[in-house]
């Protein structure tokens, strides 16, 4: 149950460090904290909560955002799911590798973004150039959050009182 | 069986969610009152929003007021050199304003009346790198309604796209989803403003004969129902003149700062579009003829 409280605060706490790091970063370099926070629950123990927690972080975005409601819930549990199935393909459980996988993840889920408005709302869609002037600088802003959040939610996995939600996923069936 | 649906049971979730997601982002597009999903969120979260947004705003004030006044003897010299010249130039206005006068009452037949606005302030910004909004502290009690547009002293912001009793969220000019009726105030050229997640928007549909140049200041048409006439949207920045097609484009860059927007104004009056169902049966004729 604690370990529970203790991700929901995390989510929490990473939508307000969001807002913040809007009004101080400029627009170029600023990290999707939510995002390396789905990527990071792809890894949990629990998966399918994990999974529904990623969709109500991208929903909360949606809530807060003009995007159209569903978009970044469906692409942050999309982020969850995928991490699922790549860290059996590449090694992600270490700082370097993690950090890696979270930027160059913010580059697909920019493309991601186009393609999903494209087909949807087709009016809405911010283009292949608005991507190419984000996404570089937004990718390495991920990748540089995503390495602590790794290691904090790895240390507060040791803590964790029931030891399963933040003990990395184990290689086996999903 | 059990050992089958064990397996399953992640792949299934995810499909679910993910389906019950693109339903509700196809179903979703026009501005209205948000959802109870939307606006619970935005009750629990905006008194946290708040408290992170206040302090950035005090730091940013001193920062203004203080230190950044280290510069204040050359600016001020700057300044001086530009009121000379601004006093030299009023005149002349001050000249064509008296002519103008005379024209706009032979013109408006009837006397404008006071817009009524509402003042708000901005508690939060767009959480997501892809889209451009704010939230207000001002909602539906206030009489914000979705559909209002939303300016500041400087010129244009966007337009209320939702609101909950307490709170409203505004799609800014700059985003991708903002499309704005505007004209050249110089040669009356009209095109459509078109926000592009970006700091910079896109003037569009330009006729390619039309003469834009650097400088040239941006106005709303007041067609399209959302805004109304002559707020300024912002100054051409640069014109991509094309040796084919029928239209020309332009960049522009909005007067407002919307990195340092803190205070807006509402315009709290909403002129209805028929919809397409209207315009289809022809209700919209009827009600004109009568």
């Amino acid at each position: 149950m604690k370990s529970r409280a203790k991700l929901l605060g995390t989510a929490v706490a990473l939508l307000l460090a969001q807002q913040l790091t809007n009004l101080i970063t400029p627009e170029w370099a600023r990290p999707d904290l939510v995002l390396a926070f789905a990527l990071a629950l792809g890894l949990q123990a629990r998966a399918s909560e994990a999974l529904v927690l990623a969709f109500v972080a991208g929903y909360a975005v949606d809530a807060l955002s003009a995007a159209p409601l569903g978009l970044h819930a469906l692409l942050r549990g999309t982020a969850c799911f995928a991490t699922r199935f790549a860290e059996r393909a590449l090694y992600l459980r270490a700082p370097l590798p993690w950090a890696i996988y979270a930027g160059a993840y913010v580059v697909v889920d920019a493309l991601l973004v186009v393609g999903i408005l494209e087909a949807f709302t087709a009016q809405g869609a911010p283009g292949l150039g608005g991507v190419a002037l984000h996404a570089p600088g937004a990718a390495v802003a991920t990748a540089l959050a995503a390495a602590p959040l790794y290691v904090w939610m790895e240390r507060a996995a040791e803590t964790g009182d029931e030891g399963s939600w933040p003990s990395l996923a184990r290689p086996g069936r999903l | 069986m059990s050992e089958l649906l064990d397996r399953l049971r992640y792949p299934l979730t995810y499909l679910i969610l993910a389906l019950v997601c693109t339903l509700t982002m196809a179903s979703a597009r026009t501005p209205r009152e948000l959802g109870l999903g939307p606006r619970l969120v935005l009750r629990l979260t905006l008194p946290l929003e708040r408290m992170v947004t206040f302090p950035v705003g005090v730091v940013r004030g001193f920062w203004h007021e203080y230190v950044a006044l280290v510069d204040l003897r050359r600016t001020n010299q700057r300044l001086r050199e530009e009121l000379a010249r601004l006093g030299e130039q009023n005149l002349q206005y001050r000249e064509a304003i008296v002519k103008s006068e005379r024209f706009r009452r032979l013109a408006d037949f009837h006397a404008q009346e006071d817009v009524p606005m509402r003042p708000a302030n901005v508690v939060a910004q767009d959480l997501s790198p892809w889209f451009r909004s704010v939230v207000l502290d001002q909602g539906g009690a206030a009489g914000i309604l979705p559909g209002m547009a939303v300016i500041t002293d400087e010129g244009l912001v966007g337009v209320v796209s939702g609101t909950t009793p307490r709170a409203a969220k505004v799609l800014l000019v700059t985003d991708p989803q903002s499309r704005v009726d505007a004209y050249v105030q110089r040669t009356r050229a009209r095109g459509t403003v078109h926000g592009r997640a970006r700091p910079t928007c896109a003037f569009e549909y330009l006729r390619r004969d039309e003469d834009v140049r650097e400088g040239d200041v941006l106005l709303t048409s007041g067609r399209g129902a959302l805004y109304p006439k002559g707020v300024q949207i912002g100054r051409i920045t640069g014109v991509d003149r094309r040796p084919y097609g029928l239209f020309q484009a332009a960049r522009l860059e909005p007067v407002v700062d919307f990195g340092t927007l803190e205070e807006v104004f509402v315009i709290l009056e909403r002129r209805d579009v028929p919809t397409a169902e209207e315009f289809r049966t022809g209700e919209l004729v009827a009600e004109e003829r009568e």
